[in-house]
């Protein structure tokens, strides 16, 4: 046990220090979403003003540190194939430990950087003038449900990411099913709009899409002023929980193709 | 994980009769293909043992099996006395046939890494890194980062990190494919002195004069079989003693039946417009071959016979002539 966690450890700092190295990633990641919420933010508030959001800018902050975790996990999911193709990956499995675990500390890894991409993002939001959170619950209590909605959407992108990576052969191919899926999913998901007023099918939709439950929570914690959200913290607890331990569980417990390594 | 995994476990050792790999009755197929087909064969302890055939012939997928990324179809393999589980690969070291290293990594790291996924402790591993870098020459550039190595380098680096866990067994696809001659032999001797030291050596290779001059015993394969097994003294003691290279002026293929007609002749071996003749005594030969076809042939070269002439009388092809059929 304290073996296998001891391999995931140094696959963990492995990658960290890979993602640190990698100032570009790093940057782009924490500015990508800053640039969105000041340009679509004040873009929406301004040209648009829309009647039934006050403040747009603080409306858009939970979806665009949805957005971070689901680029970052991504990012992070698709160094499955630069380990693959530079035959490290080989090296890895071919150590003490089964494949599950050298799985689980990739995916740990991806869970980790994600994690801290989407908390910086966060923590910069705090602190711009401009976005003004209402902490409904009380800063603590709004926070470690922020924190716990960043926490679970991470394990299951990241062990969605795990899985579909070793399903897809190419990382082009990879990049674009992630597209495929990930950016549809994102605009359904209630970040740059409220899914309340819309028709019916695209509700139907955004009840399907996993992203939409960790962007309610995050607008539930940070954003909305004394309200009980799209589908209440209960049902996007449960959601968020059962969907991280699925995808995350199922990810580490596939067998890796041979032919993979 | 168990015990076994611990770095004092490496010190336990199964009884010295035991040999250091086991295979009974191992096949394997891929979907379409048998690739090894009842391969039955002992490593002994202390041993350097050659696995020669083409590509295609099975070595690569023999050395996945060993190291547990594939199961076998049918048959047993045991490694030190005991069936192969993940923990049992703390003992066993491998270098892999493509590179295997991150290029985003320095040399120190990725001897860190090893180090961290086989739980080695820390003093001893500060030490063995340290020496095992100045051995193949790489202490200079520990702060390198991969990408920056030559070929010769990177292998050097593949076979540090590979005997920083002191594996009992080394397991080396090609571990020299592709090298200049400088940085084969540099490889070779850090291999000899693992061997010294008492790590097995399992060698997978289709390079004919490597597995003649390095190992002690060696198994020639054909399409997943085994067509003979010996030390090269052995395998070559039933052929004839030397070889002619003739180079022709024009195309030789009419002559083979004549030339393998000719008395004291073993077999004929054409490539383009060369041909390899494996002869009782060449003197003799030489005399006949001017007396008749003088004026059509272009040079000689005589020989030894090889391990490439034992496997052409074997399987009636060479072990370079054939193309690339496997990637594994």
């Amino acid at each position: 046990m304290i073996a296998a966690a001891e391999a995931m450890g140094a696959l963990l700092v492995r990658d960290l220090r890979a993602f640190l190295r990698s100032r570009s990633q790093l940057y782009s990641s924490v500015l990508f979403p800053l640039m969105l919420l000041a340009i679509l933010g004040t873009g929406v508030s301004e040209g648009l003003d829309p009647e039934n959001i006050d403040d747009y800018v603080t409306f858009l902050t939970p979806g665009m540190i949805v957005m971070t975790a689901v680029f970052s996990s991504t990012f992070s999911s698709a160094s499955y194939y630069h380990d693959r193709d530079s035959g490290i990956l080989k090296v890895f499995l071919a150590s003490p430990h089964s494949p599950p675990v050298i799985l689980l500390g990739k995916t740990l890894s991806a869970v980790v950087i994600g994690m801290a991409q989407a908390v910086l993002v966060l923590a910069v939001a705090i602190v711009i003038p401009a976005i003004n959170f209402e902490w409904q619950y009380g800063v603590l209590r709004s926070l470690a449900l922020a924190g716990f909605a960043i926490v679970t959407l991470n394990l299951f992108l990241s062990g969605l990411g795990q899985l579909l990576a070793q399903r897809i052969r190419t990382m082009q191919g990879f990049h674009l099913v992630m597209n495929l899926v990930l950016f549809p999913a994102l605009f359904l998901s209630g970040a740059f709009f409220p899914l309340g007023d819309l028709p019916v099918w695209l509700r139907v939709l955004g009840a399907v899409n996993p992203l939409s439950y960790a962007v309610d929570l995050l607008q539930l914690a940070l954003y909305a002023p004394d309200s009980d959200g799209y589908f209440g913290v209960a049902v996007d607890v449960i959601v968020l929980t059962a969907l991280a331990g699925a995808a995350f569980s199922f990810a580490a417990n596939r067998p890796v193709r041979p032919e993979a390594a | 994980m168990n015990a076994s995994t611990s770095p004092a476990a490496t010190s336990i050792r199964a009884p010295v009769s035991e040999p250091a790999i086991r295979l009974e009755g191992v096949s394997y197929a891929y979907r379409d293909r048998v690739a090894l087909d009842g391969i039955t064969l002992d490593v002994p302890r202390g041993s350097v043992f050659g696995l020669l055939g083409p590509n295609g012939s099975g070595k690569s997928t023999l050395i996945s099996l060993l190291i547990g990324r594939r199961e076998p179809d049918a048959g047993s393999i045991s490694v030190l006395g005991a069936p192969l589980t993940p923990s049992l690969r703390s003992r066993v070291g491998v270098v892999f046939q493509e590179p295997s290293l991150d290029p985003l990594m320095t040399v120190a790291e990725t001897m860190a890494l090893q180090a961290w996924l086989f739980n080695l402790a820390s003093e001893t591993v500060r030490r063995d890194t340290a020496a095992l870098l100045e051995r193949v020459g790489l202490s200079e550039r520990a702060t390198a980062q991969t990408s920056t190595l030559s070929g010769g380098m990177k292998r050097r680096l593949e076979l540090a990190r590979a005997l920083l866990t002191r594996p009992d067994v080394l397991l080396l696809d090609e571990p020299t494919l592709a090298l200049d001659p400088d940085s084969k032999q540099a490889i070779w001797q850090h291999l000899l002195e693992a061997n010294t030291a008492g790590c097995t050596l399992l060698l997978a290779t289709n390079d004919v004069a490597e597995a003649e001059r390095y190992c002690s015993q060696v198994v020639l394969l054909d399409a997943g079989r085994i067509v003979a097994q010996g030390t090269p003294a052995d395998l070559k003691r039933d052929l004839r003693d030397d070889a002619v290279r003739i180079e022709w002026r024009g195309d030789p293929s009419g002559l083979v039946p004549a030339l393998e007609a000719e008395p004291g002749v073993g077999h004929v071996r054409l490539a383009a417009r060369t041909t390899h003749v494996t002869v009782d005594d060449a003197s003799r030969f030489l005399a006949r071959l001017f007396e008749r076809w003088g004026d059509e042939v272009h040079g000689v070269h005589i020989e030894r016979s090889t391990l490439e002439d034992v496997y052409f009388q074997l399987v009636g092809h060479g072990i370079a002539d054939v193309e690339e059929a496997e990637r594994s």
